[in-house]
């Protein structure tokens, strides 16, 4: 094991440790995209945008505000482009499990 | 695993870091902790530490480097030992505490893993941290156990070496998980 991955096998940890407890550094709209995409995706493959922006729990979030958690849910790690082809469809990750 | 990262020097950047960081652990112990631990349990009278934060890094060390983990710590352990008992560290009684401490850590993780519980780091995977919180109490129930046989410790000793084994991992993975945290904030 290389010295980067062994601090990134700590980051790892420390946060699986953050999730648990509660403290992972999602915002209030994050939080309901997430919860919106992984009920979608339960249903189907992945989670389409226009699905997630009819969703009740999102559907009193401006359409700015939206992208803008969409795009940090996937810088995160929470969420990822299923396919080049298809921009509004995304796979939902489970976080730290 | 390429050449470089099996090099002497990696593996004496390896004794520095862990070694180094285990010293600063038992500096922090012993001149901050307890000091703040006589104030507030003034009745407690044993030399063990209610928070014992060098633990926490031989569990994180053996767990992220296996048995490569008694080279790394073996300099901060033999130091530390030196730092608190002076010379008396070339006693048999102490030399065997010191065999213990350095080797026990990496011997749990082997033994759990030979029985079917496979916790070590793995780039495909999460890691699972209260398993390594378990893991570091049967660590620290062994080793107790063994370095308090070696030293002839008084049995009231074993709980609280227990509990601040116990306390000073779970702190220190606490510490290094708010560390992370506001690193990726800045």
């Amino acid at each position: 094991m290389t010295r980067i991955s062994k601090l990134t096998e700590l980051k790892k940890l420390m946060r699986g440790m953050e999730y648990s407890m509660g403290l992972e550094d999602l915002t209030t709209v994050e939080r309901d995209i997430y919860c919106a995409a992984s009920e979608l995706a339960a249903s189907s493959e992945g989670a389409e945008t226009v699905h997630m922006l009819e969703h009740v729990l999102v559907t009193n979030v401006s359409r700015p505000t939206f992208f803008r958690a969409l795009k940090s849910l996937v810088n995160k790690g929470y969420l990822s482009n299923r396919d080049e082809a298809c921009r509004g469809c995304y796979t939902v990750h489970k976080p730290y499990a | 695993m390429s050449e470089p990262e099996e090099s002497w020097f990696s593996y004496g950047k390896e004794i520095f870091i862990a070694s180094g960081i285990y010293l600063l652990a038992i500096f922090l112990t012993f001149e901050a902790v307890m000091p703040v631990q006589r104030i507030l349990i003034p009745d407690f009278t044993s030399f063990a530490s209610l928070l014992f934060l060098p633990h926490g890094v031989r569990i994180l060390t053996a767990w992220l480097l296996g048995w490569r983990s008694v080279i790394a710590l073996f300099p901060g352990i033999f130091l530390a030992f030196v730092y608190v008992g002076g010379m008396n560290v070339f006693e048999p009684s102490r030399l065997t505490a010191i065999a213990i401490t350095v080797l026990v850590a990496p011997g749990i993780f082997q033994a759990v893993y030979l029985l079917g519980w496979d916790i070590r780091p793995q780039a495909d995977r999460m890691p699972c941290w209260p398993c390594i919180m378990v893991v570091g109490l049967i660590i620290s129930l062994v080793g107790s156990v063994l370095i308090n046989f070696a030293l002839g410790s008084e049995t009231a000793s074993y709980f609280a070496y227990l509990i601040g084994d116990f306390f000073g991992l779970f702190f220190l993975m606490l510490i290094m998980m708010f560390i992370f945290r506001s690193l990726r904030r800045a």
